[in-house]
């Protein structure tokens, strides 16, 4: 799914967010990117959705190779990839539900079938009752609730995730936890990067540590 | 396709009402571009049918010496006959002369009858054709006549009609001009303008960057907010049109009752009003244009 070869990012001269990274993520694996705060992480990441581009090196994402395409290619690439960041960004004068049928609209898909979907990926998330509400009626657990929603509703091969968890306590953490390996369990490759050790060791998945821009710890 | 575009104008219609404040400023620099342009179109318009009006009444006149001959007159008749843009003569004798001069001025009438003999002279009265040939010519025409035996005087008004058409593009390139400058502040206002609201949505932007919205599905709404803009503006800018006229012209007519019928001034056509919205609108358009290409980039 995700093939990384030699992926170098640096900035300006000196600094190299990432160094020679090599790194391969199969169909329908679960993998947690993890290294201290400026190991990397984020880059790697930001590099994944298109949003950088490497200083040199290969990144094949399901086929792909993200550094050929063009601006609007970008755009398709990401309708079917998930996102969820640290800091939600939901749209704030929308509803959760819009917030989260916005995902399906973009992709042209038939009103009906929109809402339907929404409901359901809203249901299994376990925040039907507050579909109306805006984000800000919501605490911090159920906003990051309706991103992975968004991400998960337009049927993704792979979910990416920045630190998803790291505006929130332990057990609420947790809760989120369960609804990526919810999501990893009906096929969906998953890649989340937290710096969280505690959390990788309850979850328990396949590790890769990056540090100073290199893989500490090739699995 | 409907469904798109009915999201690209509510979407901008809300992000020009959230950023009104800003958005009355473009709206007014598009309503004064718009605002000068249809003034010029409408003054333009006017003089235009007035000097026409002009040109087709009699505009060379040839007056005759009392004592020119009947072979001078009648040499007269044939130079202005073989003129082509001569499209009509009428023989005004010395008798009809003072009889138009008594009807026109009847206060002065006790006073020409005073006068020993009429002092008033025969003249031919030619009319020109409104799109007649060179006024190089008709000079040249005058020029001659004036020479010939018999004639006492030429009259040509063409020469100061010209005077006065040339004085008419001038003003008209002139205003052409600061309508093109007025267009241009107008297009950079809503382009800024613009940029202020997406700034203030960045947020919202980059989060449907993020997502995979298609860049057409970001930006069209900014262009429709631009666009908004336009035509508001143009609407604004026709209202105070039309305001100013009703309230100016018995003022205008009044004042220059006699020399110009000004209560004859015609607003805009339909076609005219509607050019403007949506010159103003493609403006406005491309202003939104301008900002959502700059701004919302996929990285
Ligand atoms: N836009 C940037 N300009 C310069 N340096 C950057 C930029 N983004 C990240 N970095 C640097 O790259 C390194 C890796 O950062 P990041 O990927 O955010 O790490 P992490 O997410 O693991 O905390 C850090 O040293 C950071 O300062
Ligand atoms: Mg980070």
């Amino acid at each position: 799914m995700i093939d990384i070869d030699g992926l170098s990012r640096r900035y300006g001269g000196a600094i190299s967010a990432l160094d020679d990274v090599t790194l391969h993520v199969g169909r329908g694996e679960f993998v947690f990117l993890t290294g201290p705060s400026g190991a990397g992480k984020s880059t790697l990441l930001r590099i994944l959705i298109g949003q950088e581009v490497p200083t040199s090196g290969r990144v094949v994402v399901d086929g792909k190779d993200l550094s050929a395409l063009k601006p609007a290619d970008i755009q398709r690439y990401r309708r079917t990839v998930g996102f969820v960041f640290q800091d939600f960004k939901l749209v704030p004068r929308k509803t959760v539900f819009e917030n989260v049928m916005f995902a399906l609209r973009i992709l042209g898909v038939p009103d009906v079938q929109q809402r339907r979907k929404t409901f359901q990926v809203l249901k299994w998330v376990g925040l039907q009752h507050r579909a109306t509400a805006y984000p800000i009626e919501l605490s911090g657990g159920e906003q990051q609730r309706v991103a992975i929603a968004r991400a998960l509703v337009n049927e993704p091969v792979l979910v990416l995730a920045d630190e998803p968890t790291g505006n929130l306590d332990p057990d609420l953490a947790i809760e989120i936890m369960d609804l990526f390996r919810d999501m990893n369990a009906g096929g969906t490759t998953v890649l989340v990067a937290t710096h969280d050790r505690e959390l990788i060791r309850r979850v328990g998945r396949r590790t890769v540590a990056l540090d100073h821009g290199r893989i500490a710890r090739p699995a | 396709m409907i469904g798109g575009l009915t999201y690209f104008v509510d979407e901008g219609w809300t992000s020009f009402w959230r950023g009104r404040g800003a958005s009355i400023l473009s709206l007014l620099t598009i309503a004064i571009a718009v605002f000068v342009l249809g003034l010029l179109l409408i003054v333009g318009g006017h003089a235009r049918r007035t000097i026409d009006q002009w040109s087709r009444s009699a505009e060379l006149s040839v007056y005759l010496a009392d004592g020119a001959t009947p072979d001078e007159r009648s040499a007269v008749e044939r130079a202005l006959r073989a003129e082509p843009a001569v499209i009509g003569i009428d023989v005004v004798s010395k008798a009809q002369a003072l009889a138009r001069f008594r009807r026109d001025f009847p206060d002065l009438a006790p006073a020409t009858a005073q006068a020993p003999d009429n002092p008033f002279p025969a003249s031919f009265e030619v009319r020109l054709g409104a799109s007649s040939a060179s006024g190089a010519a008709l000079d040249r025409l005058a020029a001659r006549l004036a020479t010939m035996p018999g004639v006492a005087d030429v009259r040509f008004d063409r020469r100061w009609l010209d005077r006065l058409v040339s004085l008419g593009e001038f003003v008209r390139w002139v205003g052409f001009g600061l309508t093109a400058i007025l267009v241009l502040a107008a297009a950079l206002t809503v382009t800024n303008v613009v940029r202020l609201s997406m700034h203030a949505r960045r947020d919202e932007i980059e989060i449907m960057t993020l997502v995979g919205a298609p860049m057409a599905f970001i930006r069209g709404p900014f262009v429709c907010e631009g666009m908004i803009q336009g035509g508001l503006g143009a609407v604004l800018a026709l209202g105070a049109l039309y305001a100013g006229m009703a309230l100016a012209a018995p003022h205008l007519s009044a004042m220059a009752a006699g020399l110009f019928d000004l209560g004859a001034i015609r607003f805009l056509s339909w076609t005219a009003m509607a050019g403007l919205v949506a010159g103003a609108m493609a403006v406005g358009c491309l202003g939104g244009l301008v900002a959502a290409w700059r701004t919302a980039r996929p990285r």
